[in-house]
C-alpha cells in the first residue's frame, strides 16, 4: 500500500513538471503548430497519400484523421481551439458532420490558425464555398478540369495531367532548392480576383491551358484560359493565418509523388515529379515553419546617449533600432534582409530610410529630425512576399527650438553689430574731445 | 548763362564754406559727430539694401541707434549754440548731463534689439524666432 502511495505522488509530481513541456498549440515563442484536423472524404486516402502524411508525422505533427461527415466533429470546446491546422482532403463532401460547417472554417482562419484545401476532379458547393471565403474563385462548371494540349504529361492520353512549372518565385514559399521537375496536376480550376493582394499564385497553369470539360465538345470558348488559371494558390490573412488551396488532390497522392515525368514538346525526363518537394515545402510554409518573423521592440535614442526620450527637438540627430528574428522551425534566428525600412510619419512619412543590418537580427539606422513639430510615429510596415507581415509602431512628439535654443549672433548681422559699437565708441570719444578742447 | 549758373554755385559754395568757418569749434566738433553717425546708419541701409532685411530687428537697432545717436546730438548743438537767445541759464553741465542720460537709454534700448531680442524673446516670438 505504501508502495502504491509513493508511485502515485511521484506521478503526480512527474506531471505536474511535465505540464509546461505539454504544450498543444502554437504560441508566439513557438509559431509552428501542432495539432493538426485532416478531414477525408475517404479512409482511403490515409493509405493513398501516405507519404504526405508521414512526411508531416515525421516533421512532428500531431495528425488526427477524421471522416469529413463524423458526428463528433468539433474545432473548439468550451471556447478553446482543439486544432492549429486543418486539412481538408474531402473535395466531395456536401456537408460537414457535427459542429463544422464553412463559418466555424471562416472563423479558424480568422483566429489565426492554418488551412489546407484540395478540391479534385470535382469540387463540392461546400468546398467551393470556403475557397471562395479566402478569396479564390473555383470554375463554376462542375465538370469543368484543366487541360493543357501542349503542358500535360505524356504518360496520359487525354491532356487533363497537366505537368505544371510555372511556379512563384519565393524561397520562402518553396524553399531554396529549385523545383526542377515539373509538379504534376489533374484537377480543377480555380482564379484569382486581381484586386485582392492577399491571394497569391503558387503554380499557374500554362498560357495554353483552358478550363472545360474533357468529355464533350466545346460549344462556345471557355471561361477560364491560360495563365489566368491558378493551379495551386496560397493566401496569408492579415492576421498572418496561411491557408493552401490546391485544384488537385491528386498532387498529393503517392502515386504522382513517385511517378516520372516528361512534359510533352520536352526532351528533359525526371525519374520522380516535383510533388513531393512542392508538397513538402509548402506545407512547411503554410505551417509556419517559414517565413514567420517577430519583432523586438523599436528603440530610438539620440546620438551618444542611451535612454529613449520623451521628446525630440526638431533638428536633432537620433538612431533607431528594431530587433527582427525569423523562425527556422525550431529556434529563432535573426532575421537577414536588406529591404526593411522605418517612416518618420506624421500623417505622411517625412523621413524614410532603409535600416542597414548586422546580420545578427538587428536593423539600425540614423537620420536628422525633420524641421517639423508634432506628434510622429517611428512605423516599420513590411510586407514580403511569403513572410509575415509586420506592422510596428512608437509615438514620439517633436517640439520646436525654446527660445534660448536659436544661436546667439546672426551672421548676416555682424555689420549692425558693428555699427552700435561704432556709435557707442564715437559717442565716447565725441564726449571727451567735447569736453576737453580748447 | 551756362557759365554764369556754375560761377554763381562756385560763389554759393564758397560763401557757405567761410560762414561755416565761422561757426565755434564746439559746434564743429558735433556736427562731426553728426556726420559720422547719419553716415552710419547710411552704410546700413546700403547694406540691408543688398542682403535683404534678415535680420530686420538688427537693422532697426543698428540705424535706429546711429539716429537716435543723431538727433540727440543736434539737440546738443541746438542748446549749447549760444546765438539761440531762448536756451539760457541751463548751464554747460546740464544739457550735456541730460544729454547722456538719454545716449544711456539709448544705448540699452539699442542693445536689446541687436542682440536678439533680450527683454522681448521672454514676452514672444518676433519674426526672427520662426525658421
Amino acid at each position: 500500500e505504501a508502495n502504491m502511495m509513493n508511485l502515485s505522488r511521484s506521478v503526480a509530481l512527474i506531471s505536474l513538471f511535465l505540464l509546461p513541456l505539454l504544450s498543444f498549440s502554437f504560441s508566439v515563442d513557438n509559431p509552428t503548430d501542432r495539432r493538426v484536423l485532416v478531414l477525408l472524404d475517404d479512409l482511403s486516402l490515409k493509405s493513398s497519400h501516405s507519404i504526405f502524411f508521414s512526411t508531416l508525422k515525421s516533421r512532428g505533427f500531431d495528425l488526427d484523421f477524421k471522416l469529413a461527415d463524423d458526428s463528433k466533429l468539433a474545432l473548439q470546446r468550451y471556447g478553446q481551439y482543439l486544432y492549429d491546422g486543418l486539412i481538408i482532403f474531402a473535395p466531395s463532401t456536401e456537408r460537414f458532420g457535427g459542429a463544422l460547417d464553412s463559418k466555424s472554417i471562416a472563423d479558424f482562419v480568422d483566429s489565426g490558425r492554418d488551412l489546407i484545401l484540395s478540391a479534385d476532379t470535382s469540387a463540392s458547393d461546400l468546398i467551393r464555398g470556403i475557397a471562395l471565403e479566402c478569396g479564390v474563385d473555383f470554375d463554376e462548371d462542375s465538370s469543368a478540369m484543366v487541360i493543357d494540349h501542349s503542358s500535360f504529361s505524356l504518360s496520359d492520353g487525354d491532356h487533363t495531367l497537366i505537368a505544371a512549372d510555372d511556379l512563384v518565385k519565393s524561397d520562402v514559399i518553396l524553399g531554396k532548392t529549385k523545383i526542377e521537375a515539373p509538379v504534376l496536376f489533374r484537377g480543377v480550376a480555380h482564379s484569382l480576383n486581381p484586386t485582392n493582394n492577399l491571394v497569391l499564385k503558387v503554380l499557374s497553369a500554362s498560357p495554353s491551358a483552358y478550363s472545360a470539360n474533357p468529355s464533350s465538345k466545346l460549344s462556345s470558348p471557355p471561361q477560364l484560359t491560360g495563365s489566368a488559371i491558378s493551379l495551386v494558390s496560397v493566401m496569408q490573412a492579415r492576421n498572418n493565418a496561411r491557408v493552401v488551396i490546391s485544384g488537385s488532390l491528386q498532387l498529393f497522392s503517392d502515386r504522382l509523388f513517385r511517378s516520372g515525368v516528361q512534359k510533352a514538346g520536352s526532351p528533359n525526363k525526371y525519374e520522380k515529379s516535383g510533388n513531393e518537394q512542392f508538397a513538402t515545402e509548402l506545407s512547411k510554409w503554410v505551417f509556419h515553419e517559414r517565413g514567420h518573423l517577430k519583432a523586438g521592440s523599436l528603440v530610438h535614442h539620440r546620438v551618444g546617449e542611451t535612454d529613449e526620450p520623451a521628446i525630440y527637438r526638431i533638428k536633432d540627430d537620433l538612431e533607431f533600432s528594431v530587433e527582427i528574428l525569423e523562425w527556422s522551425g525550431r529556434s529563432w534566428e535573426p532575421y537577414v534582409a536588406d529591404d526593411l525600412q522605418v517612416q518618420f510619419y506624421m500623417m505622411s512619412p517625412y523621413v524614410l530610410k532603409t535600416l542597414s543590418t548586422d546580420k545578427k537580427g538587428m536593423f539600425h539606422t540614423s537620420f536628422k529630425v525633420p524641421d517639423v513639430y508634432g506628434v510622429f510615429q517611428f512605423k516599420v510596415e513590411y510586407e514580403k512576399l511569403g513572410y509575415t507581415t509586420l506592422s510596428l509602431s512608437k509615438q514620439i512628439p517633436v517640439r520646436p527650438y525654446r527660445h534660448n535654443e536659436y544661436e546667439r549672433f546672426i551672421p548676416t548681422a555682424y555689420p549692425y553689430y558693428g555699427a552700435c559699437f561704432t556709435t557707442m565708441a564715437g559717442f565716447f570719444v565725441f564726449s571727451f574731445v567735447y569736453l576737453y578742447h580748447k | 548763362m551756362v557759365k554764369s549758373t556754375s560761377k554763381d554755385a562756385q560763389d554759393l559754395f564758397r560763401s557757405l564754406h567761410s560762414a561755416y568757418s565761422a561757426t565755434p569749434t564746439n559746434l564743429k566738433i558735433i556736427d562731426m559727430y553728426v556726420v559720422f553717425a547719419v553716415f552710419t546708419a547710411l552704410i546700413q541701409v546700403a547694406y540691408m539694401a543688398l542682403v535683404g532685411s534678415f535680420p530686420f530687428n538688427s537693422f532697426l537697432s543698428g540705424v535706429l541707434s546711429c539716429v537716435g545717436t543723431a538727433v540727440l546730438a543736434v539737440c546738443l548743438r541746438i542748446q549749447v549754440n549760444k546765438e539761440n537767445k531762448e536756451f539760457k541759464g541751463l548751464g554747460f553741465a546740464g544739457e550735456f548731463d541730460s544729454r547722456q542720460y538719454a545716449l544711456v537709454l539709448l544705448g540699452l534700448v539699442h542693445r536689446d534689439c541687436e542682440l536678439g531680442m533680450g527683454i522681448n524673446w521672454s514676452l514672444f516670438p518676433t519674426a526672427n524666432t520662426i525658421n
